[in-house]
């Protein structure tokens, strides 16, 4: 992991514990009275997958990296901490979110080709000047405190791939886990090492080499084929988490990572709290209706915003 | 939104103006202690601007003694305003104005061994801290050092710096004023790392010896060849792969690789051994900060710096400011 999280503003300042979350979730909706009661919202790791969903689409309009993408969700999150969701139009905040990641991961997109890509994706937007971008990136830098270094789990990924003598498979299918993540509040709640760790884990654990499937994240598969997607069994992952000492039998990458986490002072319950969450997340995903999102969305961006 | 006004600050003198922002000397309006003002021009077309943005964002991880430190953020409806720690001048206008009282017959410019040492271990602290949490300062010259009295010295102007933590390879190849700007960022590399800033360090410590530039290049060919007829072309030989950057000339004259060493009669042996491990034209032969900042050189310099504290007062620490 990059020497300087534990200095980073990502840790001193975006870093919370479940309860400060929920904590600061109840102020928000306490200090927009009678908002929450006139526009319902569903589960709001649907409204995430949505908001994934969409984001994804716009950066492969825009032919972006990965990195940029997880970004712009982080800035999402972390700006639907401070600013109420129901009082935003969440196609500006996502276009937005999306046109200053590009600035920060060093792939600036021209703000046109955005708000024209944004606008033919989303006649929601109501947008048809960059000004309107501008002054929404411009409070979003100011929502944010200027703190937008962002620490992605995608390096440490890599290091600990090659450390662990993972598969070119099992590395498509950590990183396709790691995307997920931004759907969870687990970026909000641990260091990057802990996705990292649980990516590794479910892509090994669950998909012995030479086995079909027993997971699929869902980012690799594309938001067009939410059918197809064979999900993870909750008791699958229940086992594979009870025993995890017993786990050093599974196989010898397995066996190097457990040795591997006993040693290091990752924290195990963060990293079993990571797996859980994934597992609740595959689940989740299983009733997510794209429809019903979109017209509670769609819900917020009338209203003569 | 940050309902600070910038009119809390008492804005005096213009300092300078750059790119995209104008900075200013500013006065507390509660406490009374100087600040510089940076404000930002905002670009209706492109939003913030990127270099805005990017110098913000690393001014708020990085918090070191020598690194100059940005005290707050201030917007308004159309303004961006970041308030920074004073200083008193940059090293460039520092070096300008500077005449050794030791020694009369120095160059104007010129500065004297103990001080070059102090304010070199000062830059290579803030630098090595920089690069110890990935990130790359790329555009290190004397405009951009800070001085204050107290003989310290400080990183500023992080527009054109970027975290490294990202593995990409496409950094932008247009970065670092030319005459401090590495052979291999001249050649064309994409892939740069830290020995970049290694190189501006090495080319910033012969000037404050010199009081002139080492490579005072006018053109991205010229800057090169400048380099080369000091260091020596480089050869396949000197250094495998180089014929395959995008620069890279066939024409090139053949020049001999000179001793530093007749060139800088004014620096002392040790002084000499550490500019040519940071003056290596293959970034991978280069010395890193932590490297640099070990050198048996350093041994003796002020204590105050090696701790990054202010100099001066007593025992007359500090000369000449």
């Amino acid at each position: 992991m990059a020497s300087n999280y534990w200095d980073s503003t990502q840790a001193k300042h975006w870093t919370f514990t479940k309860p400060e979350l929920t904590e600061i979730r109840r102020n928000l909706t306490a200090s927009n009275p009678g908002l929450a009661t006139k526009h319902p919202l569903p589960d709001p790791r649907h409204i995430n997958i949505y908001l994934q969903t969409h984001l994804q689409k716009l950066a492969r309009r825009l032919n972006l990296r990965q990195q940029s993408v997880a970004t712009a969700q982080i800035y999402l999150k972390r700006f639907y901490l401070r600013i109420e969701i129901r009082k935003t139009n969440p196609y500006l905040i996502m276009a937005t979110a999306l046109y200053l990641a590009c600035k920060m991961e060093e792939s600036p997109q021209h703000i046109r080709l955005v708000l024209g890509e944004a606008a033919r994706l989303w006649p929601e937007l109501h947008a048809n000047e960059t000004g309107k971008i501008g002054e929404c990136e411009f409070a979003m830098i100011s929502t944010l405190q200027s703190r937008l270094i962002v620490h992605h789990p995608y390096r440490i990924l890599t290091e600990f791939g090659g450390l662990f003598g993972l598969s070119s498979e099992e590395m498509v299918l950590a990183g396709s886990v790691v995307n997920d993540c931004f759907v969870t509040d687990l970026p909000l709640l641990y260091p990057p090492h802990v996705m990292a760790i649980a990516a590794i884990f479910l892509a090994v654990v669950l998909r012995p080499a030479g086995q079909p499937a027993g997971l699929q994240a869902h980012s690799s598969s594309g938001p067009s084929s939410p059918a197809g997607v064979a999900a993870l069994s909750a008791g699958a992952a229940q086992s594979a988490m009870a025993g995890i000492a017993g786990l050093k039998q599974a196989g010898p990458k397995l066996g190097k990572l457990v040795d591997w986490l006993a040693e290091s002072r990752v924290e195990m319950e963060s990293v079993v709290d990571a797996v859980q969450e994934f597992v609740s997340l595959y689940q989740c995903w299983e009733e997510y209706q794209e429809r019903v999102v979109k017209e509670a969305v769609g819900r917020l961006t009338r209203e003569g915003k | 939104m940050d309902k600070r006004h910038p009119n809390s600050f008492q804005q005096l003198e213009k300092l300078g103006e750059g790119t995209y922002a104008t900075v200013f000397k500013g006065r507390n309006g509660q406490t009374g202690a100087f600040v510089a003002l940076k404000e930002i021009h905002l670009d209706s077309e492109e939003g913030t601007p990127s270099t805005a943005i990017r110098e913000i964002s690393l001014m708020k991880e990085l918090k070191h003694t020598n690194i100059v430190s940005l005290y707050d953020v201030i917007h308004t409806e159309n303004k961006l305003m970041l308030v920074f720690e004073y200083m008193d001048k940059d090293l460039k206008k520092y070096m300008d104005s500077y005449q050794s009282p030791t020694n009369p017959s120095a160059p104007r410019g010129a500065l004297d061994p103990d001080v070059i040492k102090s304010f070199m271990y000062q830059l290579l602290l803030g630098t090595a801290f920089c690069h110890e949490n990935r990130v790359l300062h790329r555009d290190l010259k004397p405009q951009n050092l800070l001085t204050n009295t107290s003989g310290q010295l400080k990183l500023a102007d992080f527009g054109l710096a970027r975290a490294f933590g990202i593995p990409v390879n496409t950094f932008s190849n247009e970065v670092v004023t030319l005459w401090y700007r590495a052979p291999d960022v001249l050649l064309g590399s994409r892939t740069y790392n830290t020995s970049i800033d290694i190189w501006s360090a090495g080319c910033i410590m012969a000037e404050m010896y010199t009081g002139r530039p080492l490579f005072p290049g006018t053109t991205n060919e010229d800057q090169l060849l400048k380099i080369f007829r000091l260091m020596g072309t480089p050869s396949e030989r000197s250094w495998p792969g180089i014929t395959s950057f995008p620069e890279y000339k066939t024409t090139w004259p053949v020049y001999a690789t000179q001793e530093l060493r007749a060139i800088l009669p004014q620096v002392d042996a040790l002084g000499i051994q550490l500019l040519n491990s940071m003056l290596q034209v293959r970034p991978e032969m280069r010395c890193s900060a932590q490297q640099a900042l070990a050198h048996p050189w350093f041994a003796d310099v002020y204590p105050q710096a090696r701790k990054g504290e202010a100099l001066g007062g007593q025992g007359g620490g500090f000369k000449g400011m």
